[in-house]
């Protein structure tokens, strides 16, 4: 099986290229990620990828695969057509081979403050939330973080530092929607503005790509109704 | 008001607004056009007269100026991020926008006024 890599050393190399690999006897179901690391044990310890759980739960093992970002655990060999190209998640810096500077991406996470914000005194057991209120955040908080979604949004590409992504606006949406949450208000006053939410012009290339199948163009949808009922 | 008129949710919701808007009145413009007895100078001069049909196409003028200027503006902020380039280009667009406006509403003026 063959295998195109982008290759890049900010050490060694002025420009990156794209180096050729090739794999046999690969077992019927094999991900992307154990080819990955059989090629870094076998043939070239130099090359340069995160990883962590191996069962897509951590996020970690985000790339572009074959023109589409995924995450290579959970990407069977199988299903890709050869060569496989495997490139870093496009869109933010490269640090090395197919590893990317996340900084601009936790940045944006940031800024949506994804966690519950509660003024009123804390009770002293957990706050309830009745079946349906927590059926709300079905197909929000199931996000691992990953990139792919805000790095295959071109409206990312374009504006980065402005325009929050779709991975940040899904977690928006998660505590938009979550009925503990008391700073409803200010959470859509905060996403007002010609770019932070409004940049996105429902391309759903996020929703093509999200490795855990969820729909971040249908929360950013969810959150402009919201703000359109505030105004009214 | 700010550099990019309107900001967010506004132009929004004013797109969507005049994108039904201008279907509809596409739709009926064309249902006129077709059911017309002839098509000339002065029978397009009568349809405007119609003050309904002056009305419609007044606010069918303005919803596509609007639906303009947000469409045009959004693809200025994506890829022009220089700032003065940004607004000299903005200020070109409303300039030929504002100044289009005000041609098509001298034309419906005119052809009330001359038939009046």
């Amino acid at each position: 099986m063959k295998f195109k890599i982008y290759r890049f050393n900010p050490e060694n190399d002025t420009k990156p290229h794209v180096q050729d690999y090739e794999l046999n006897d690969i077992e019927p179901g094999t991900m992307l990620l154990a080819a990955l690391l059989r090629i870094k044990d076998e043939q070239d310890q130099t090359l340069s990828f995160r990883r962590s759980c191996g069962e897509g739960v951590c996020g970690s093992d985000g790339m572009n695969i074959n023109g589409v970002n995924g995450l290579a655990c959970i990407t069977p060999l199988d299903d890709l057509k050869q060569p496989i190209e495997v490139k870093p998640l496009p869109g933010l810096p490269v640090i090395r081979d197919l590893i990317i500077d996340m900084d601009q991406f936790y940045k944006q996470y940031r800024a949506v403050k994804p966690y519950l914000i509660v003024n009123d005194p804390m009770p002293e057991v957990e706050l309830p939330q009745t079946p349906e209120q927590r059926e709300r955040l079905d197909g929000l908080y199931e996000c691992v973080l990953c990139a792919c979604c805000s790095t295959a949004c071109p409206s990312f590409w374009w504006n980065p530092d402005k325009f929050l992504g779709p991975a940040a606006l899904l977690q928006a949406s998660r505590f938009i929607e979550d009925s503990r949450d008391q700073d409803f208000e200010k959470r859509l006053e905060e996403l007002e503005g010609p770019f932070k939410l409004f940049r996105c012009h429902t391309i759903m290339n996020c929703v093509h790509v999200c490795p855990k199948g969820l729909n971040p163009t249908k929360a950013i949808g969810r959150i402009k109704a919201k703000m359109v009922t505030r105004s009214l | 008001m700010s550099l990019y008129v309107l900001e967010g949710l506004r132009p929004w919701v004013i797109q969507r607004v005049s994108a039904v808007y201008i279907v509809l009145f596409i739709v009926y413009a064309a249902s006129c056009y077709f059911t017309a007895d002839a098509i000339a100078y002065e029978s397009w001069k009568n349809w405007l007269y119609n003050p309904f049909n002056t009305t419609v196409v007044g606010i069918f003028v303005i919803a596509l100026l609007f639906h303009a200027w947000i469409g045009m503006r959004d693809v200025v902020l994506d890829y022009v991020h220089n700032i003065m380039f940004r607004i000299f280009i903005l200020a070109i667009l409303i300039g030929i926008l504002i100044g289009s406006g005000l041609w098509v509403f001298r034309i419906l003026l005119l052809s009330v006024v001359s038939i009046g």
